[in-house]
């Protein structure tokens, strides 16, 4: 299987679905659609300005326009960069999700709306290098919320997402915009709502999603010579929840640590441990994340209050110890 | 003797509903004489050279211009459409001010339907429209089935949605109704995007969105002619200027007369026309619909109109009059309706507008415009019958709709 990088790959979902379905329209903004490495995709070039429209800068409207078109059965992936990640929240929140359930289920929204967030590097400051936005979208009622961590996956889940009859966050992480990976040429589905056992263990759960992934099977490693199985869980998608999954780890390993890149309170740790704490109560169950602060332009300062792998390797440790 | 000519209204207003009571004319008991439309249409077909080709000047002469596309039967079926929804509001609001309603009841259009007939009819049934909170005259007027509507208000299970979204969220896209919307202002943007998607299919299809004095200031306002303007877009973006936001008149929020500025500045066509009058609502969709089909992309127009309730609820309302009096406890204090206000435009109803009109074209006399109203009110006493007497939802029916093809687990119960 050729290798591609995370662009590519989405980018060759989208393309696919674009060619079996007349109707689909892709809006975006700054970024434009085209990769060439192992081909060349250029989506405008292909399906022209009328399919594939690069708007002002202009979220709020792009994302109403993607509800629209959506609403009279045309496929739709809105493409928002993460500075404008919240701009269109309310729309989103008050039609996408809503226009199943306040019709009765005479109208819906088959939309992805491709929203990334920062690649949190430091220098660029608090706006421009943060991470948080995916829990907003995840308690919304009638929306779905998806974060691959892997190129497979980014790809697996596009087709997903826009096969989708309900309207799908898809969240970009930036910081593995850079990753490649060995990925089909074909379609193929990853099911929207499943969690990824990456790594069978026995003595402690650690789970995550997006970008703290790497770090977690990186420790999973070190700590496998130090005599510690560790069982690693990917989200992939934050709502629906795969709480099976993860009630079915809790029972196995009966210590829980959830690592996220989102802030503290109210984060998706909250979430993972009050449900595996209701299911298999007596889990140890601990949360590490980004502190309740936005992200400081100093590198110092910045490096300093990230989750890192070392952060969670004393962490693991620490649970471990429990 | 000389009859008013049909653009002026009636010199006694009574009941505006067409069931007014003026001295019977001429044109009402004698034999059917040559309207003066029968006669431009005589004309036509002649051979005569009538200046009605030329747009411009038909405008000039807009006698001329009128009607002269629409069938008889069709100019009785807008008549009758405008009666259904000044009696289907009416009567609700009669009911929320006796207290004989279900659910939320308060965002009435009577006032406003030669803006909604005259609208719907330029269009095609496969046009889109989407609409605002103040949508029943929209849903009617564009075909949506009284008696689901009615039940939907009333949030029965045999409601056009179900019971889940009343008044403010009643869609029906079998019939290009795109929705009624609780939020003020995305509803163009959201047009915009059905008419990118429709265009990019290459229908000829046209998407209309109706908005309020309160889109003026959105931020979608400006966004979404921008966008139709870019993107030549098959958009006509309908404003209802009836005056007021919600309970602020609209000199309090904007710095120009007209709502058209932004649209002309964009170089998008608009038009500014009499919202009381349906063939000139009729006329200006029309003119919208063709330019969008052809590809010549998006229309602004500007219907000034009065909506005699309230913005929301029955404050004022009397039981078997029409319109709102006195004080509304929820008006902010410096911009208020006067007594006088309501009235004048009352003295302008569309209803009794369109009317004298159809009387002046020879197709309606009075004892026609009697049955026909009379027709109307059983039929929308119908449509409440069937509402009362629809059930209500099962209470577990709240798990639906949610996600296709699935229920929402409960998460209230341990």
């Amino acid at each position: 299987m050729p290798i591609k990088g995370w662009y590519y790959a989405q980018l060759e979902a989208i393309q696919h679905e674009m060619r079996n379905d007349d109707s689909m329209i892709f809006f975006y903004e700054l970024t434009a659609p085209r990769a060439n490495v192992p081909e060349r995709i250029d989506l405008e070039e292909e399906f022209g300005r009328a399919r594939v429209y690069n708007s002002s800068i202009n979220e709020m409207w792009y994302a109403s326009a993607a509800i629209g078109a959506a609403m009279i059965g045309s496929k739709v992936v809105a493409y928002i960069p993460y500075q404008g990640g919240t701009i269109p929240f309310d729309v989103i929140r008050q039609h996408a999700g809503k226009m199943r359930y306040k019709t009765g289920g005479m109208a819906s929204v088959p939309a992805v709306f491709l929203i990334e967030e920062s690649s949190q590097s430091p220098t660029l400051g608090p706006q421009h290098s943060d991470w948080d936005l995916d829990v907003y979208y995840a308690h919304m009622a009638g929306i779905k919320t998806v974060v691959p961590s892997t190129v497979h996956d980014a790809k697996g889940l596009m087709h997903a997402a826009i096969r989708d009859p309900d309207p799908v966050v898809y969240i970009n992480p930036g910081r593995l915009r850079g990753y490649t990976q060995d990925v089909s040429d074909d379609p193929f589905e990853v099911a929207v709502g499943e969690a990824a056992v990456r790594r069978e263990g026995s003595d402690l759960t650690v789970v995550g999603y997006g970008p703290v992934m790497p770090f977690i099977s990186s420790v999973a490693e070190t700590l496998e010579a130090e005599g510690a199985s560790l069982e690693v869980i990917d989200l992939r998608s934050l709502f629906p929840l795969d709480r099976e999954t993860l009630v079915a780890s809790a029972e196995k390993t009966g210590r829980v640590l959830s690592v996220e890149a989102g802030k503290y309170t109210y984060g998706v740790g909250a979430e993972v441990l009050a449900s595996v704490m209701e299911a298999a109560p007596g889990t140890v169950g601990r949360r590490i994340a980004y502190t309740d602060a936005p992200p400081p332009a100093a590198p110092e300062m910045y490096n300093w209050l990230q989750v890192t792998e070392q952060r969670v390797l004393d962490a693991a440790r620490k649970v471990l110890q429990t | 003797m000389p009859k008013p000519p049909a653009s002026n209204p009636p010199e006694t207003p009574s009941t505006q509903d067409g069931s007014q009571t003026e001295a019977p004319t001429e044109a009402g008991r004698a034999a059917p004489m040559v309207s003066r439309r029968n006669f431009l249409q005589g004309l036509m077909a002649a051979g005569a050279t009538v200046a009605f080709f030329s747009t411009e000047m038909a405008r000039a002469q807009s006698d001329l211009f009128r009607a002269s596309d629409i069938s008889d039967e069709t100019l009785l079926n807008m008549y009758d459409r405008m009666l259904e929804i000044r009696w289907f509001e009416r009567t609700l609001a009669d009911r929320t001010a006796t207290g004989n309603v279900r659910g939320f009841t308060g965002h009435y259009s009577a006032g406003q339907e030669a803006v909604a007939v005259g609208a719907s009819f330029a269009l095609r049934p496969d046009d889109y429209v989407l609409s605002t909170h103040r949508a029943h005259g929209h849903a009617l007027a564009k075909g949506v089935d009284m008696n689901a509507l009615a039940a939907e208000i009333f949030l029965k299970a045999d409601g056009l949605n179900g019971g889940f979204g009343g008044s403010m969220h009643l869609t029906d896209p079998s019939v290009g109704f795109l929705g009624a919307d609780g939020i003020v202002g995305p509803g163009a943007s959201f047009g915009t995007g059905v008419a990118f998607a429709s265009k990019a299919r290459g229908d000829d299809r046209v998407t209309m969105t109706y908005g309020g004095d309160g889109h003026w200031a959105s931020p979608h306002f400006q966004s979404a002619l921008n966008e139709a303007a870019v993107a030549e877009l098959p958009f006509i973006y309908l404003i209802e200027n009836n005056g007021y936001l919600q309970y602020a008149a609209n000199d309090m929020i904007r710095p120009v007369d007209t709502y058209t500025s932004v649209a002309r500045s964009m170089g998008i066509p608009a038009a500014e026309v009499n919202g009381q009058d349906v063939l000139e609502v009729y006329n200006a969709v029309t003119e919208a619909a063709e330019r969008a089909r052809s590809g010549g992309g998006p229309t602004f127009i500007e219907a000034k109109t009065y909506r005699y309730y309230v913005h929301s609820g029955a404050a004022g309302v009397r039981e078997g009059e029409l319109g709102s009096f006195g004080p509304d406890p929820l008006l902010i204090n410096i911009s208020r309706r006067p007594e006088r206000e309501v009235r004048s435009w009352l003295a302008k109803d569309p209803l009794a507008i369109f009317r004298g009109t159809l009387q002046e074209f020879g197709i309606l006399d009075d004892n026609a415009a009697e049955e026909r109203l009379q027709a109307a009110r059983a039929r929308v006493d119908e449509a409440y019958v069937f509402a009362d007497a629809s059930p209500a939802p099962e209470p577990e029916g709240g798990l639906d709709h949610v996600f296709a093809g699935q229920r929402a687990p409960p998460r209230h119960i341990l």
